[in-house]
């Protein structure tokens, strides 16, 4: 009807301009929640005060949602007022952003109830007796026999339906590989299909109205947001038509022959192979998945101390994690790198307690310098072995693995623990100069005037290119084109704030005359709050709450892996550790020393790790000769997550960066929603799978 | 036979190549030259040698014995970088490319070009896109996309990179190994295409293959080796392609060309 309208028949003249007209009618609604929702009229969250100013996730969400929405719906009513084909193309967007907001709506009930429902499991076997009788502690609720039932009988139901719908929603990812997947997609689902579709759902639809009514009566996990029923509506207010339409627009345009050829424009679709293009894809996934699940599940999580805690808790894992990266790539693996941390922690606390064999009791930092020459060492020895002797990695570092462990248990200290406080009154401290301060803060601008220099043509040219060639580009063209000036403006803000940022601490210091010194804790430069320097944070003039735990560590570990990055993707070491994991025999058939780059990356790894062993020591100055152990799995999980190969020859810093974000995420948010921290483990094995698989899939995706 | 005289043409003079593997002598003394701006085709049944000469040559393999002279100068080839140094770039049969990286990484993987900000040497990422799409176009390959990654073409697509690769970096003498045995017929005909090129760029190429279609047309004399040993030199105009078939097959010189073989040795 809407395409026949699009042609140009007279018949359907009317009822094109009429859904114009709606669809303008949509465009301003649009506007006029998102205004309310950013004003407090609307509420979508918990509030006390209808007038409110702060406003929480899914309302940000929410408005920022409302804005792409009513300005697709301005461009799609347009669209059809001028019968442009890509009206229809902007009519997808815009059911797909309501799909969004509908969705985020509605996970922010299911992700609570699903959380409260499995803890009430967990501790309740029989069901029955849950809902109608008071045992250990819970409050009993006041519904009769036939409520209960009906309750229990949709949850199950809607747990059976919402695993059937998982399973019929997966598989259209995969064929899209070979012609017949595409044939698949290109044809409207059966009707049959459909109707189990729809069963499906409603299925789910059950679950929800049965959770939102059981799960709230039971208090006791107060960390998890209550459960609103009103938030359901809400959800399926827009989900329900968004799917409808989105499913009609996707019908109209495939079965436009015009359009055909440009199948892979639908905006999941975009959107997947945008992401293809990453090596961390499944991590990039899963990081908004579990960021947006535990903020909606309990508002503890997005507060600075949450983030704070959990950043601080894998800054040094994390950067290990780059170290076991790039070794990844080049095809080898280490799995002596906790060893490593322990050997160079308790030798860093060795040489500043007991002292070392030569040099006697040394300052913090020529100690930490000699430790991590003892953790390069170690490195190349893993390194050496591996190229001279020519056994599988996995062999050789389980070994070193063992016998490094033995040097933290019986050479070092005699296996005791070692702690700063027991050989010295009070922890080190160096005076360091205002002028340095001064002298960063003009490093600082520099490095920011470079990259702006560099960076910013860049993306304006980019952005002015796909701007003016976005209708040969099919409905890449615009939506590519808008996501990349949107992507200027924003590098734009970030380098804008951080010049502010620096010259404002840049004049405090000046300000503050030159000659003076400061006293910082050795330590605390190392790993320590980034609040005990200076005087509580005047120095840095960065608003950081006191409650939150920002520690140094973090900022070394952004550092390192912005470098490392740099390393591997623009310099032509980077180049050949790729070649070297991805076919070792064309690296060195084209000139590649690969033995030298799996011993560089060998050293790599044991360097990073000895840094990392460093900010440990820093932040408890006490070692454990069994300091490190079960790390290198961790790492390796880490690794993984963030889309390294364990063959080799793919993955990126970033991803481990990720990965490593979202193992914090977890260890943090599993505790915050009230959910036993043993379950931690089992959940981060489950993660691994799930990331190996969407990155499968990703880069299945990106093949077509 | 055993010894064989300068030849003031030649580019590439192997004498006496000996390899062994363990105990396994896989080259029993070779002789192998290669003139300048000649195509040879080196031919031989599965496991004759072929491939493990070549690898002798471009520092993939050590050898055990023997001598090498290039360009008229003994030299010694440990390392696959010596023999880019001397002008020698090699398609191998199995050791391409890398799938997993661009066109471009794959392209100028080994010798980067980079440029410098200080102490440290970066990418130079265009001029890598630029080259090696105009180097591929020079020779016939035309590709959308230098950040495409090779893991997602065609076979004859890739051996096509390889060898652009190859003519674009090769100063002096040209390898291919195996070209042609996973391409389809069209492609095969390309690659012969681009060996003419090569050769009409004034380098010479050294042709291996176990069919001799392949290489009959585009090959001015055929070195055959059986079982480790060199069963003969002869100039395109000396033999049929039959010939050289049968040769390869039965590893037997036939009775016509026994005495042109001798007089061969000696000039």
């Amino acid at each position: 009807m809407i395409q026949a309208y699009l042609d140009g028949k007279r018949g359907a003249s009317n009822v094109g301009t009429l859904v114009a007209g709606l669809i303008f009618g949509f465009a301003i609604l649009g506007f006029l929640i998102a205004y309310g929702v950013a004003f407090g009229w609307v509420p979508l969250g918990e509030r006390i005060d209808i007038l409110r100013s702060n406003l929480n996730t899914i309302e940000y969400i929410a408005t920022v949602a409302f804005l792409i929405y009513a300005a697709c719906c301005l461009r799609t009513a347009y669209g059809l007022y001028q019968r442009e084909q890509s009206s229809l193309r902007w009519s997808q967007w815009t059911y797909f952003v309501t799909l969004i907001i509908g969705a985020a709506i509605l996970l922010s009930v299911i992700i609570p109830v699903g959380l409260k429902f499995s803890l009430l499991l967990g501790q309740e076997i029989d069901l029955r007796s849950l809902i109608n009788e008071d045992i250990g502690g819970l409050a009993p609720i006041a519904l009769s026999i036939g409520e209960s039932l009906i309750s229990v009988s949709l949850l199950v139901a809607g747990l059976v339906a919402l695993l059937a719908l998982l399973v019929f929603l997966i598989p259209p990812l995969e064929p899209l590989r070979d012609m017949e997947g595409i044939r698949l997609i290109v044809a409207p689902p059966g009707k049959f299909v459909q109707a189990i579709l729809i069963v499906l759902f409603v299925g789910v639809i059950c679950v929800l109205i049965a959770g939102t009514f059981v799960v709230p009566l039971y208090p006791g996990y107060t960390t998890i947001r209550d459960v609103e029923t009103h938030r359901l509506v809400a959800g399926l207010l827009f989900f329900l038509p968004g799917l409808f339409g989105y499913m009609q627009a996707r019908q109209v345009q495939e079965q436009s022959d015009e359009l055909r050829r440009a199948i892979a424009l639908t905006p999941g679709k975009f959107i997947r192979a945008e992401l293809a293009k990453s090596p961390s894809a499944g991590a990039i996934i899963g990081f908004i998945a579990i960021f947006m699940g535990f903020t909606m599940a309990t508002d503890l999580f997005l507060e600075p101390s949450s983030i704070a805690s959990f950043l601080s808790n894998v800054a040094t894992k994390g950067v290990i994690a780059i170290g076991v990266t790039y070794l990844m790539i080049s095809g080898e693996f280490d799995l002596s790198v906790g060893s490593i941390l322990g050997v160079t922690a308790l030798s860093f606390m060795q040489f500043m307690t007991l002292g070392a064999p030569i040099f006697g009791v040394m300052e913090p930092i020529p100690a930490a310098l000699l430790a991590i020459f003892v953790a390069f060492v170690l490195g190349a020895i893993n390194g050496i072995l591996l190229i001279s002797t020519r056994i599988p990695s996995f062999i050789v570092t389980l070994g070193t693995m063992l016998a490094y462990r033995a040097i933290t248990l019986v050479v070092i200290a005699g296996g005791r623990i070692l702690r700063y406080s027991d050989h010295h009154e009070s922890l080190p401290i160096i005076s360091i100069s205002k002028i340095v301060f001064v002298a960063l803060a003009v490093l600082g601008l520099l490095i920011t005037a470079y990259t702006a220099y560099r960076a910013l043509p860049l993306l304006y040219q980019r952005a002015m290119q796909a701007w003016s060639v976005r209708h040969n580009n099919g409905d890449f063209g615009t939506s590519g084109a808008i996501v990349r000036i949107v992507l200027l403006l924003l590098v734009l803000l970030i380098l804008a704030s951080i010049v502010l940022w620096l010259v404002a601490v840049f004049s405090y210091h000046i300000n503050a005359g030159g000659g003076e010194m400061v006293e910082v804790g050795y330590f605390d430069l190392f790993n320590g709050r980034v609040l005990s320097i200076g005087s509580e944070g005047e120095f840095i003039h960065l608003q950081i709450p006191r409650s939150a735990n920002v520690r140094l560590a973090i900022v070394w570990w952004f550092i390192f892996v912005a470098f490392f990055h740099v390393i591997l993707t623009s310099t032509s070491f980077g180049n050949s550790i790729f070649a070297t994991g991805g076919n070792e025999g064309a690296a060195r058939a084209q000139g590649v020393n690969v033995d030298r780059v799996k011993l560089q990356n060998f050293v790599i790894v044991a360097v990073l790790t000895g840094i990392a062993a460093i900010y440990e020591t820093s932040r408890n100055p006490g070692v454990d000769p069994r300091k490190g152990t079960g790390l290198e799995l961790e790492v390796i999980a880490m690794t993984v997550i963030g889309g390294a190969l364990l063959s080799g020859g793919y993955g990126s810093v970033v991803g481990s960066l990720l990965g490593a974000l979202i193992f914090g995420m977890l260890q943090t948010g599993l505790v915050l929603v009230g959910i036993e921290s043993r379950v931690f483990a089992g959940t981060i094995g489950v993660i691994i799978i799930v990331a190996v698989v969407l990155n499968t899939l990703v880069r299945g995706a990106q093949r077509n | 036979m055993q010894y064989e005289q300068m030849n003031d043409n030649a580019l590439v003079d192997m004498i006496d190549i000996h390899k062994y593997f363990g105990s396994v002598q896989v080259l029993r003394g070779i002789n192998f030259h290669v003139d300048r701006g000649e195509i040879v085709g080196l031919l031989g049944d599965n496991g004759a040698g072929k491939s493990t000469l070549i690898k002798v040559l471009t520092g993939y393999h050590s050898l055990t014995r023997g001598q090498i002279y290039f360009d008229d100068e003994a030299v010694k080839i440990n390392s696959p970088h010596d023999a880019r140094e001397l002008g020698i770039e090699t398609v191998h049969q199995d050791l391409a490319l890398v799938p997993l990286m661009s066109i471009a990484r794959n392209f100028w993987l080994g010798q980067e070009p980079t440029y410098e900000i200080g102490p440290f040497k970066f990418l130079d990422k265009k001029m890598m896109a630029r080259e090696s799409i105009q180097a591929l176009a020079d020779v016939g390959i035309h590709v959308r996309d230098s950040e495409e990654t090779v893991g997602n073409m065609s076979g004859g697509e890739r051996q096509s990179i390889a060898i652009g690769r190859a003519v674009y970096f090769g100063k002096k003498l040209l390898i291919l190994d195996e070209p042609t045995s996973a391409l389809s017929v069209g492609e095969t005909q390309k690659v012969l295409d681009y060996t003419i090129a090569a050769k009409e760029k004034g380098m010479s190429v050294i042709f291996i293959t176990h069919n001799i279609r392949h290489v009959y047309e585009v090959a001015d004399r055929f070195t055959i080796i059986e079982r480790g040993h060199k069963l003969g030199d002869f100039y395109k105009s000396e033999v049929t392609e039959n010939e050289v078939a049968d040769m390869i097959v039965t590893g037997q010189i036939p009775e016509r060309l026994r005495l042109y073989e001798e007089e061969e040795g000696g000039d």
